[in-house]
């Protein structure tokens, strides 16, 4: 990291796109700092996975801008803004099926590194259990857990998780919030979008509300009940 | 064993490992890219008359690999650049402008060559006997260094950590780009490695072919349905639609003649295409 003299780890604004001409996340704005969390959240179909394909280059920006580090991302491809420190989990399809436990978890690095993953194969023991076979034989819980793991143990900046409790039994999604706390502690910034309210406001610093492709409201997460959230999330 | 059959088993070998080699290259393709190639057939062709062109210069036939290589990989490289990644996504338009790169790399070749059958002399002579059968040691070597690529490539697959990657991104290719995989890269190698292998195959081949500018419609026909009725699945998929088109068809050959032996083959593809259109191993 060059460390950008205090400013946001990562900031968009104006960010619209969607799917060929269809437009379907309208001038959406955000930022977050190191060692913060920011929770996008709000019910189906009202553009979050959107927004995060957008980030994370995965579609194209119509207008808008996007940076990490003070640097403009316009533009770079997805393998690019990973090589930068973006590491993203997506929501459907979150792993590679065809490929073993250990695969998945070692695609990009030539050898297993325990050191890396030991504290998450402790936390979650059924990985270890699972290394030799395919990933797509494992629940789609355990499939969100995998893809979380991969991504915590990566040594980016910036996690941009895509519902990652999504599936995934209480007392794993408590052990992925202690993981999540420890990578803040550690100074990393996190993008999540989550329906798991509890889940959402125990690690947020910062809460971004959508409806309809849109943000309708943004603000402190210490400033945000409950109620005021699932007011907004249920109109 | 009786001379005769031996000599049948070893041709059906040798078609099914040859054809193999020349639909790997089309296959991987399609697997990463999407892409159907149709001008795959027209790399062999351009191989083989590098052979034909090294043979008339008075070089040694294997200087026909190197160039080979090197001329289908630039060609490629071009290929993918400007006609490939532009078309990314959009199957039907990759099918139309690679089967129009076909034609324009047919009559290219016409323009220097002429429609002319060309030679290339075997640069193994004589036979070799094998249980009882003589068998001509160039139609041997070939049927061996066939097997031998094609199951190296296939070990490579299965165990480096390109062919994990590139297997990666035949299953993802969303998750690909976000776990560091440069997707664009992989995908331009991979198109190259396929021009380089057709090209590969048609310095082999063309000993025993009579080198023309359409040698590589043959080709193309016959490795679609390979994978028509092997499935584009797997490498499981691919070994065995080579093993039916190309047993068949030299099977069929050897009892009849030629035609009948294509007629089947065709029958075979078309019978695939209606009752069972995702192959034998069709890709989950």
């Amino acid at each position: 990291m060059t460390g950008n003299s205090g400013g946001p780890l990562f900031s968009f604004s104006g960010v619209t796109g969607g799917y060929g001409a269809t437009t379907v996340v309208r001038s959406v704005g955000g930022e977050v700092s190191a060692g913060e969390a920011c929770c996008v959240l709000g019910r189906n179909g009202v553009g979050k996975t959107t927004l995060m394909r957008l980030l994370t280059g995965h579609l194209p920006l119509q207008s808008g801008s996007v940076s990490f580090d003070g640097q403009p991302l316009d533009g770079l491809p997805p393998d690019r803004r990973h090589a930068l420190g973006l590491i993203y989990c997506p929501q459907e399809r979150p792993v590679f099926d065809n490929l073993s436990v250990r695969e998945n978890l070692t695609l990009m690095a030539p050898a297993i590194d325990e050191g890396r993953y030991a504290a998450f194969f402790a936390a979650f023991p059924i990985l270890e259990s699972r290394m030799t076979q395919s990933a797509g034989t494992l629940s789609g819980g355990e499939r969100k857990i995998l893809s979380f793991v991969r991504a915590v143990a990566e040594s980016g900046q910036l996690l941009l998780l895509d519902e990652p409790s999504e599936g995934v039994q209480q007392e794993n999604v408590e052990r992925m919030a202690g993981f999540l706390h420890e990578a803040k502690a550690a100074g990393r910034a996190l993008l999540i979008v989550e329906q798991n309210l509890a889940f959402a406001l125990g690690i947020a610093d910062r809460v971004i509300v959508m409806d309809h492709g849109e943000v309708v409201l943004a603000g402190a997460a210490a400033d945000m009940t409950e109620e005021t959230l699932a007011a907004h999330m249920h109109v | 064993m009786d001379p005769i059959l031996t000599t049948n088993i070893l041709n059906v070998v040798y078609e099914v490992s040859t054809l193999a080699v020349v639909v790997l290259g089309l296959a991987v393709v399609f697997g990463l890219l999407g892409v159907m190639n149709l001008a795959h057939g027209e790399f062999v062709m351009i191989g083989a008359y590098c052979a034909f062109f090294v043979q008339a210069q008075n070089l040694p036939f294997l200087a026909a690999v190197p160039l080979a290589l090197l001329v289908c990989a630039v060609l490629g490289l071009v290929v993918e650049r400007l006609l490939v990644r532009p078309l990314y996504a959009r199957p039907f338009d990759t099918l139309l402008a690679t089967w129009g790169l076909s034609m324009l790399l047919r009559e290219a070749v016409e323009a220097v060559y002429g429609r002319a059958f060309r030679s290339v002399a075997t640069p193994l002579t004589g036979s070799v006997d094998v249980f009882g059968a003589d068998y001509p040691s160039y139609r041997l070597l070939l049927t061996v260094v066939s097997i031998a690529l094609v199951a190296g490539l296939v070990w490579w697959f299965v165990r480096s950590a390109t062919g994990r990657r590139i297997r990666a991104v035949v299953n993802n290719p969303e998750l690909a780009g976000s776990v560091g995989i440069p997707v664009t890269g992989l995908a331009r190698n991979t198109f190259v490695f396929g021009c380089c292998l057709a090209a590969l195959a048609g310095v082999m081949l063309a000993p025993l072919l009579p080198v023309n500018p359409t040698l590589g419609l043959d080709f193309i026909l016959k490795s679609f349905f390979v994978l028509v009725v092997g499935g584009l699945g797997s490498l499981v998929g691919l070994i065995s639609g080579s093993g039916v088109i190309g047993g068949v068809e030299s099977v069929v050959s050897a009892f009849l003649d030629r035609t009948y032996g294509y007629t089947t083959v065709l029958i075979i593809a078309i019978l695939f295409l209606w009752l069972r259109p995702n192959g034998l191993f069709p890709r989950t």
